[in-house]
């Protein structure tokens, strides 16, 4: 079975230019994890290392996204994308931006002074966590993200199949548009620089990337089981629309402690406490439309889109309602309780929903009926049990630093060498253990149905359900 | 409930929420001036810095950042300027422990960031960071503290040192000072740090003599 629309095989640059950047995403994590035991360890500081981690992670999700679109949005509109050499053309462009911008870090890490304001602008790195690239970057991100969306906006209107699928996905991605902009000025403040800054944080990964997750993971479950459109859209709707009743004012818990008035703890910890319910309802949806319907067609992309939605309610919804009350946010607010909540909160929600949608999808593109699935499995467990294990012991971590500089009153810097070394020495073991299933991941990606199929195999693509 | 009656509940819901969170957005805009001090042209220098240096990829301001290096929100209150200055131009001259990379941060750079902090810190943040409970209950009950003690805390001391477990470790550890040095070598350095530690990154007990004194004989127990 090959896709319906020869013009969905652009996805796969995305996926491929996304997984190499999860590698180096993980590489530079483990480079990190070591600097926690010893600094001075490699020729980039912690800083630059760091802003790599996490920028890689945003960037290679987003690419991922990207080329998840143009596949749901041509399958969706039933006909080919709109101007294919375009859709090329910002590809190629996203890549070109954002290698300059990994360069330029790399280059400030060599030599701050690099760094050194141009006309009041700093060319290399903004100095501002997740949002570290340069404002000449931003632009092009900008101009780059409106393109990807016109593109898909002109494949929808050919056909003018309005499903709710596309649709949601559509508002999903012009919400992340409009919500990178708030972190796109400057603000003499820093109490207003930061509130800004959460709009864009907090509004993407608890608003617009979940209204993404939603609908996503609804094409899923019609692709891999042949659930019934009306069915999935119905609970998609109920679940976007509770993300977002919560998530919006759910802001107000990072606005408890920055300079903002108190009422924000009271908006910010009934809305973020209420902020799991709809994770819950997906994971309950995944396990109820998968029930009802027997017909498997693709075993590991629908294994894989329950185990997004199970540890997208663990990571972002339980690891983040235990610290989002103000009287327990007070004590845990700024350790590395929220490096944990964080670490699970990406792995389970965009990290497996990514995935995936590549094991949903990779198949059909690459026109093969049946494909080896044991290395889809084998990264699966490697990934998720390190990933769990990093976050038991980072929370550990933070259980200490709570407990010992929060309330016993010691000094940050003899908690995190002394108390908390053995913590780090495991978290960097288990990063190990993580890097092995992202290489097993990344070869599966390359050799998915280009070698000889093995004795477990599977039929790859979705039988058509009118 | 149909397809377009959950439909029109995400669109006009999530309109609803965002409507009131603008609102909200809008009346905390108008407050937050109030609630922090004038922001002055070397501030706004010192955030520029804060900003150039990418400070945030390792420390957390406001507990937002990196985690990998102390808050610095309280950070001008704890210590004193004069070591914070030679930390920041050159952090391993001040503790010779310390993690942080000499980046080449100058001297107009390191006094303009010293300010941002202070600016920082003269935030109404609700209360955070907290108190520690255990190290303020300790203040209030327990023995009666001897007058060499009392000048230890009221001094801020602690913020640089520790004594049995309690304190800052930018400065060297006190728990075993009184086996180190006699009373002329402490009294000596309590006035002038840099005469018997060459570039020491310590500021000068300005206390009367009679105080320094007092401190000395609290050093002096610890053994």
């Amino acid at each position: 079975m090959s896709v319906k629309y020869q013009s969905q095989k652009l996805a796969e640059y995305f996926y491929a230019f996304a997984v190499v950047l999860f590698l180096v995403q993980v590489l530079v994590g483990i480079i990190a994890a070591v600097q926690f035991m010893w600094p001075d360890f490699f020729i980039l500081n912690f800083n630059i290392i760091r802003s790599l981690h996490i920028n890689a992670l945003v960037v290679w999700l987003l690419v991922g996204f990207m080329g998840a679109t143009y596949y749901v949005v041509s399958e969706e509109s039933e006909t080919e994308i709109w101007n294919l050499p375009l859709a090329k053309l910002q590809f190629w462009a996203t890549v070109v931006t954002i290698t300059a911008v990994v360069l330029g870090y790399i280059w400030m890490g060599l030599n701050p002074q690099a760094n050194s304001p141009i006309m009041g602008i700093n060319p290399l790195n903004e100095g501002r966590e997740y949002i570290e690239a340069p404002r000449w970057a931003d632009v092009l991100i900008v101009i780059s993200v409106l393109l990807f969306i016109f593109i898909n906006f002109m494949t929808v209107l050919k056909t003018k199949k309005w499903t709710g699928i596309q649709g949601v996905l559509l508002v999903g991605l012009v919400f992340l548009a409009l919500m990178y902009l708030p972190g796109m000025f400057y603000s003499k403040s820093m109490v207003k620089d930061q509130f800004w800054w959460w709009w864009v944080v907090h509004l993407w990964v608890e608003g617009s990337w979940e209204i993404i997750a939603g609908a996503l993971l609804a094409f899923m479950l019609m692709k891999t089981i042949g659930a019934k459109r009306e069915v999935v859209e119905k609970w998609m709707y109920i679940e976007v629309g509770l993300v977002m009743f919560t998530g919006i004012l759910g802001t107000g818990h990072h606005y408890y402690w920055i300079g903002t008035p108190g009422y924000w703890l009271w908006v910010g910890g009934i809305f973020s406490s209420l902020e799991p319910i709809p994770l819950l309802f997906m994971v309950w949806d995944a396990f109820r439309t998968t029930r009802e319907h027997r017909n498997v067609s693709n075993k590991v992309g629908l294994f894989y889109a329950v185990a997004h939605a199970i540890f997208n309610f663990v990571g972002a919804g339980l690891w983040g309602v235990i610290h989002t009350l103000p009287q327990v946010n007070k004590w845990t607010h700024g350790t590395q309780i929220t490096t944990a909540h964080g670490h699970l909160a990406f792995y389970g929600a965009y990290v497996l929903l990514v995935m995936a949608m590549i094991y949903v999808t990779l198949p059909s593109i690459r026109g093969v009926k049946e494909f080896n699935s044991s290395r889809a499995y084998q990264s699966f467990w490697w990934l998720t049990i390190s990933m769990v294990l990093i976050v038991m012991t980072i929370t550990g971590a933070g259980m200490v630093q709570v407990y010992m500089e929060r309330l016993m009153g010691l000094d940050y810097v003899a908690v995190k060498a002394n108390y908390n070394l053995w913590f780090w020495i495991f978290r960097a073991i288990f990063g190990v253990g993580f890097l092995i299933g992202v290489s097993i991941f990344v070869i599966d990606f390359f050799k998915l149905g280009k070698g000889p199929a093995s004795e477990v195999t599977e039929v790859a693509a979705a039988p058509e359900r009118a | 409930m149909s397809n377009k009656a959950a439909r029109n509940l995400f669109i006009f819901g999530s309109l609803f929420f965002f409507l009131i969170f603008l609102g909200l957005t809008f009346d905390t805009m108008g407050k937050l001036d109030g609630r922090a001090p004038e922001i002055t042209e070397q501030i706004d220098a010192g955030k520029k810095v804060w900003h150039k240096y990418d400070c945030i990829g390792c420390h957390t301001i406001f507990g937002n950042g990196s985690y990998f290096a102390p808050d610095l929100t309280k950070t001008t209150e704890n210590k004193p300027k004069g070591y914070l200055k030679q930390f920041l131009m050159d952090p391993r001259s001040a503790n010779p422990k310390a993690a942080m990379p000499k980046l080449g941060i100058r001297s107009d750079e390191a006094d303009d960031l010293i300010v941002f902090l202070g600016w920082i810190s003269k935030v109404d943040t609700n209360g955070w960071p907290p108190k520690p409970i255990l190290a303020a209950a300790a203040g209030v009950a327990g023995q009666e503290l001897t007058d060499g003690q009392k000048l230890y805390r009221s001094l801020g001391c602690s913020a640089c040192h520790v004594i049995n477990g309690i304190g800052g470790t930018t400065g060297p550890e006190l728990t075993r000072v009184g086996a180190r040095h006699d009373r002329e070598w402490l009294v000596g350095h309590f006035k002038d740090p840099q005469a018997y530690v060459p570039n020491s990154a310590m500021q000068k007990v300005e206390a009367p003599d009679g105080d320094i004194e007092k401190l000395t004989d609290y050093m002096l127990t610890l053994k």
